[in-house]
């Protein structure tokens, strides 16, 4: 077996006595769109929440290409590789598409921060990588028209595959899509899926939370379903589908 | 750079304040304009941490009072020259700035504010009590100005010590143009708007607060060591929680976040409290009174209301 992208072992979160994730282990394989799924309070952000460094799990473990992350910053896990979005809108309103985007970069830049305050000891050829990078995410999520519109007047559905655009902009192997097609019509998750799937195709990995079955059951290769906390399946959309335990604690009959 | 409106007016604003000496006929006024220019260095750096990062520090004055002990004692105990106590002023604030802003900047919201308010009053209490140190309440006197004895300047002149001081404010004020300009400002603006996704894009915001809050405190290191040069005497009274919050109040009525902001800003409340003095007893209450209704009715300052009227003049909306 190749190393999975992402692997998590036994993670526990709990808020006081509230026990938001309990023994929960899955993993991410290379170029996987994986979903989870779950009613609500099942604690699928309290994952994305750990797994991205917000807070430390109360105990597990969590391996990102091979190596142990639970206990670095936030910021490092980026750098490693591991992006996020946030459920909630969560955009810098008053900068412009592009200077989002280019902020999402520094990340990736080698250049110390200070040397652009009087623009010396740069990498050459740095600022240019980075224009051309924005402008392929730019391309590749569809916003390159409102590029240099303030990222506050954009629409909400803009501003929810900008979310996306910035998770890119750190050059992830792996990102992390909290409920991505929140506040979407129709037309605007298909757009979504197809995008999923092409953030796939150029090598990165996918964890996606949605309440939309639809999409999920369309996009993601594998899914694994939480509730209480806990998971309570694990296995391809056709699988889950068809899973008596997850019909009754979350599909219902309709599906 | 462009050689557009924004540029025109800095470049008058330039001439304006190398001409201002000539056109000023009181006396009282000149020096009102130094100490104005010593709050501009000041404000620029309250306006880093306050303005661009949107973290309000209630410790200005108190960092003024570390940069202007520090030089003045430097001076006294070690015989140092005044340039050099002048350059290490701002040294000695930003370790104190380093001291109370990893702690309190590790983590989010109002707790900064509380901490840096705290400590002004321990700035304060310190300067007032450790007699051996500060001499109390009677403060320090004899501060040499910069220069010595056979310079070919006579900084005893108010002109020459003007000019000195705008130098000073000239450059503290490019450089913060250029750190608002580059990266870490960029960073810092974005860290005032949304703080969480600051940290989700790989940035750790702690680092660039702190950033901006030890260069604040060494504008004011800085500004504190030149206002001690310059009166040569100097004792707690302009250090205190009050003078800090006038700090602020430049920063908001000038125009938070601007450069501009924090030139204008300064210069109002070293002037206004002035032009006050016809109301007598009831001038603080007045001074109040015209900051809580600055602040209600130009919530982006003395910038922000002049940026409007020129997008009108110009027919274009803001
Ligand atoms: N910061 C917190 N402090 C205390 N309790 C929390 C915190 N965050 C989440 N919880 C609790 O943990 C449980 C799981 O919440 P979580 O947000 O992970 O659910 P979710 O699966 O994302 O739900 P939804 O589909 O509604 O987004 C809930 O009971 C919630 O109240
Ligand atoms: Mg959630």
């Amino acid at each position: 077996m190749t190393t999975a992208i992402l692997q998590v072992e036994k993670l526990c979160k709990s808020f006081g006595g509230v026990h938001a994730v309990r023994d929960l282990t899955f993993h991410v394989a290379p170029g996987e769109i994986l979903g989870l799924i779950g009613p609500n309070g099942s604690g699928k952000s309290t994952t994305v929440n750990a797994l991205a460094g917000v807070f430390p799990p109360t105990s597990g473990e969590i391996l990102l290409a091979g190596g142990h992350i639970q206990t670095l910053p936030e910021y490092e896990r980026v750098a490693m590789g591991l992006s996020r979005t946030f459920q909630t809108a969560s955009i810098f309103p008053e900068f412009t598409v592009r200077e989002q985007l280019r902020l999402g970069c520094n990340v990736t830049l080698k250049s110390h921060p200070l040397s652009s305050v009087f623009g010396i000891g740069r990498h050459p050829g740095e600022d240019e990588a980075v224009e051309s990078r924005i402008n392929d995410i730019l391309e590749l999520t569809g916003l390159a028209e409102v590029a240099e519109d303030k990222v506050g007047t954009i629409t909400a559905a803009q501003q929810r595959f900008l979310m996306i655009a910035t998770t890119l902009a750190s050059e992830p192997k792996i990102v992390l899509l909290d409920e991505p097609a929140a506040g979407l019509v129709s037309h605007e998750r298909k757009t979504l899926s197809n995008l999923i799937r092409a953030i796939r195709d150029t090598g990165v990995s996918v964890l996606v939370i949605e309440h939309h079955m639809a999409l999920i059951m369309e996009v993601c290769d594998r899914i694994v379903v939480l509730n209480f906390g806990s998971k309570i399946a694990e296995g391809t959309p056709e699988e889950i589908r068809n899973d008596k335990a997850v019909i009754d604690a979350y599909l219902g009959e309709a599906v | 750079m462009r050689w557009n409106g924004k540029t025109l007016l800095w470049a008058l604003a330039l001439v304006g304040f190398i001409l201002l000496p000539q056109l000023i006929t009181v006396k009282y006024y000149l020096h009102l304009s130094i100490l104005a220019l010593c709050w501009v260095i000041a404000a620029q750096g309250q306006n880093l941490i306050q303005g661009y990062t949107g973290y309000v520090s209630i410790v200005q004055a108190g960092f003024m009072g570390i940069g202007a002990y520090s030089t003045a004692l430097m001076g006294l105990h070690y015989d140092l020259p005044v340039w050099l106590t002048i350059l290490l002023a701002p040294c000695v604030t930003a370790v104190f700035a380093v001291l109370t802003g990893y702690p309190s900047l590790r983590v989010k919201g109002h707790y900064f504010a509380v901490v840096t308010l705290a400590f002004n009053l321990v700035i304060f209490i310190v300067l007032m009590n450790w007699h051996d140190l500060t001499q109390g309440e009677a403060g320090i006197t004899g501060i040499p100005k910069p220069g010595g004895k056979d310079s070919w300047l006579n900084w005893r002149d108010r002109g020459t010590y003007y000019y000195f001081v705008l130098s000073i404010a000239i450059l503290m004020t490019g450089l913060a143009a250029l750190i608002v300009r580059s990266r870490i400002g960029q960073t810092l603006i974005a860290i005032r708007q949304n703080e969480d996704l600051v940290g989700a894009i790989g940035i750790a915001a702690w680092k660039y607060k702190l950033f901006a809050f030890v260069t604040s405190a060494m504008y004011a290191g800085l500004a504190g060591a030149i206002y001690a040069h310059y009166q040569s005497f100097i004792n707690p009274e302009i250090f205190g929680v009050a003078q800090s919050l006038d700090a602020i109040l430049a920063v908001i009525i000038g125009g938070s976040g601007t450069i501009a902001g924090p030139v204008i800003g300064a210069f109002f409340v070293v002037f206004l409290p002035e032009y006050l003095r016809f109301a007598d007893s009831f001038r603080l209450i007045l001074y109040g009174l015209v900051l809580v209704l600055a602040t209600i009715f130009m919530p982006r300052g003395i910038v922000g209301v002049a940026g409007d009227l020129w997008a009108k003049v110009k027919g274009k909306p803001s």
